[in-house]
């Protein structure tokens, strides 16, 4: 049995090392705690970086435009004014905006989902002529930059053969061009390629046809990854601002960007205003990034576990 | 159930051919382990006839059907993979119930496999667990059960115990061994494991860098190894073998190596007039397994003299490295043996146990088995 009275603590008061352990126990102490704040700073710094942006917009929506030009400056206001909120909301589309955002963006998110997903998973999974250099122009593709493609695109859309009447100002027109992106394509297929391909050969062997290996097998696998894609898909194309500029000319089918630009007058600009409708843009891609950051982290740590 | 046949596969990936014209039939029921090095082309073999890669030539042929371009759940085989392959979304009951799903069983049949299956593999506390719940062992069972619940002709196993830690192999072998006597479904095998290659199989395959070295059962793939590789794969510590020439000498054979001159007996080798295909003074190897020597004093006569090197003990043996006849051999003796390093010995040993193998490595023992192929085609059950 231990002698109760030989302590940890008593050993290290009787050890010879008991002043050198202590000034080390010290020096270790001061060196973790200088570490964290170092680290705390940093990353205080970067926070106010990214976040500033964002608090310096909410300060002038809750202000009358001449209070903005105020001297000295005022970042907090001394009373919280909603004016420029309900004139956003009355007196312009507002609504209607957000409402053409939302149809927007969800389709495109979710056609990409579908379209990147089943491509992913025939780059990664299924054997066929010409896959490696299809995939190659699939990647190449992503060496165009936006502003080359609008042009054409909008020829394109105008005049679609078979529509009986021109696709600016539609939805069709709108979502259409938007789906599919050839990162999305790559992300999925180099997410199945992690998965293990004896989990395909048994399902095959099993008797699933490759549509149901897809279905129950590996579409249930990859939900971070089509949670991560569905998030950027849907941050993007939330504040998408060149397509809809082009392809829409009538008030009514504006989306939130598009319509927060128009509100800059030529002579006059109520800055009051455009905040609070930029503040108000923000709020949706801020909720849907708070609920589903989870899986960010779910999505970057599938490859390093080994199953 | 139903027999295997395997003629003359040829299997390719690129360049490197990973699988040269091998035959074997495997008898319905039989369990034959396929037993090589890594990259041997055993694996190669047993996913050719899975159907998940193609032969670039040859034959597979299943309960006497041609099922070469035939999909593979079409040939009713079912294969347990290495890493288990369980679906990790889905619980055990759903993993073992999935080729029926597929198959679209009535849910009533689906239930009483499941638990059938389930009963045979000691699942039934299980059944709502994840894979990612249960043990290695556990996952093992779980994958058994879903390749039982498809009653299927035939068992394809992929070195399906080497992912378990060494006791856990020991027991999870015992119960595949009782398993198969129970089912008796025909079952392919793969290992590079000569524990589990001896212990488990009907029969052996012993493959090399694509090529079919050896058949037969284990005793005799052991005891009358077909070539240096054969000889030296199977067996811990592997045979010793020692370089030197074949002399003819008053009707009889000798060895002769460095500071090494053993006459071989008639049962080793036919006399030197009836072996025309043995040169006398060719170059060959002279092997014998640890076992097979025994240890005497220093100089005593008719032993090969050495000297001790190192020992290892391993509780029931005593594994003694010797430098004698020009050559370093590995001794399997007494564990309660005196001896030490550097200790002085001679090493005896029954003449009738010798191999001799010929500069194509193959052994030239009169009573060693013929080539792979022949053999291969002509399987008994013990």
């Amino acid at each position: 049995m231990a002698d109760p009275g030989l302590t940890v603590e008593a050993a290290a008061d009787t050890s010879p090392h008991a002043s050198e352990y202590s000034r080390a126990a010290r020096r270790n102490r001061f060196f973790r705690l200088g570490k964290g704040l170092a680290a705390y700073i940093v990353l205080a710094v970067f926070a106010v970086i990214a976040i500033g942006p964002f608090l310096y917009l909410l300060s002038p929506s809750f202000r009358k435009s001449y209070e903005l030009f105020s001297y000295p400056p005022q970042w907090i206001p001394k009373t919280f004014y909603t004016g420029n909120f309900a004139t956003i909301l009355h007196e312009t589309s507002y609504l209607r905006w957000g409402l053409n955002t939302a149809i927007f963006t969800v389709s495109v998110t979710l056609i990409t989902l579908v379209i990147d997903t089943l491509a992913g998973y025939a780059f990664a999974r299924l054997r066929f002529p010409g896959k490696t250099v299809l995939f190659a122009l699939v990647l190449a593709t992503l060496m165009i930059p936006t502003a080359v493609l609008i042009a054409p695109l909008y020829i394109m859309i105008s005049h679609l053969p078979g529509w009986t009447h021109s696709g600016v100002n539609t939805f069709p027109g709108m979502i259409l061009p938007m789906v599919a992106s050839p990162l999305g394509v790559f992300m999925m297929r180099q997410f199945i390629s992690t998965l293990p391909e004896a989990l395909v050969e048994a399902a095959r062997l099993d008797g699933a046809s490759e549509w149901q290996i897809f279905r129950k097998i590996v579409l249930p696998l990859m939900k971070p990854a089509i949670v991560v894609l569905g998030i950027f898909t849907f941050m993007f194309q939330w504040v998408n601002f060149l397509w809809p500029l082009v392809i829409t000319t009538t008030d009514d089918m504006k989306t939130l960007t598009v319509g927060v630009a128009s509100l800059q007058g030529q002579f006059v600009t109520n800055w009051g205003v455009i905040s609070a409708a930029a503040v108000m843009t923000m709020v949706p891609v801020i909720i849907i990034f708070l609920v589903f950051q989870r899986w960010f982290v779910q999505a970057s740590m599938a490859g390093a576990l080994k199953q | 159930m139903a027999d295997i046949l395997v003629k003359q596969l040829v299997k390719r990936f690129g360049k490197v051919e990973a699988v040269s014209n091998v035959s074997l039939q495997i008898a319905d029921g039989e369990f034959l382990v396929l037993l090589g090095p890594s990259g041997c082309g055993k694996s190669t073999i047993l996913r050719v006839v899975a159907g998940l890669e193609d032969a670039d030539s040859g034959e597979i042929v299943i309960g006497g059907r041609l099922v070469n371009f035939i999909d593979p759940v079409k040939r009713n085989v079912a294969m347990v993979f290495q890493n288990y392959a369980l679906y990790p979304h889905m619980t055990v009951y759903k993993n073992v119930a999935f080729p029926l799903q597929i198959a679209k069983k009535p849910k009533a049949e689906i239930e009483a496999s499941v638990k059938r299956a389930a009963g045979i593999l000691g699942l039934e506390e299980l059944l709502q667990r994840l894979p990612g719940q249960l043990s290695g062992g556990q996952r093992q069972r779980v994958a058994l059960a879903r390749a039982i619940v498809r009653e299927p002709d035939a068992f394809l196993m992929d070195e399906p115990l080497s992912n378990l830690d060494a006791q856990l192999r020991l027991q999870t072998r015992l119960e595949l061994i009782q398993l198969h006597q129970r089912l008796g479904i025909t079952t392919m095998y793969v290992t590079h494991d000569q524990v589990e290659a001896m212990t488990m199989g009907h029969r052996i395959a012993v493959m090399s860098e694509g090529v079919l070295q050896q058949i037969g059962t284990p005793q005799d793939v052991y005891r009358r190894p077909a070539n240096v590789f054969v000889a030296t794969f199977l067996g811990a510590p592997p045979m010793n073998l020692i370089g030197g020439t074949l002399e003819s000498v008053d009707g009889g054979w000798r060895f002769r190596g460095e500071n090494v001159d053993v006459p071989l007996s008639a049962e080793v080798l036919s006399p030197p007039e009836l072996e025309h295909e043995i040169e006398a003074s060719g170059d060959v190897q002279f092997g014998l397994r640890p076992e097979h020597f025994r240890v005497g004093a220093p100089g005593e006569d008719g032993g090969i003299a050495g000297q001790v090197r190192f020992l290892e003990p391993v509780g029931s043996d005593l594994y003694l490295t010797v430098e004698a006849g020009g050559a370093t051999l590995q001794v399997r003796t007494d564990p309660d043996s005196p001896l030490q390093q550097g200790d002085n010995l001679s090493l005896h040993f029954d003449a009738s146990r010798v191999h001799v193998f010929g500069a194509d490595g193959h052994n030239l023992r009169r009573d060693a088995p013929p080539v792979a192929s022949a053999a291969a085609l002509a399987p008994t059950i013990s």
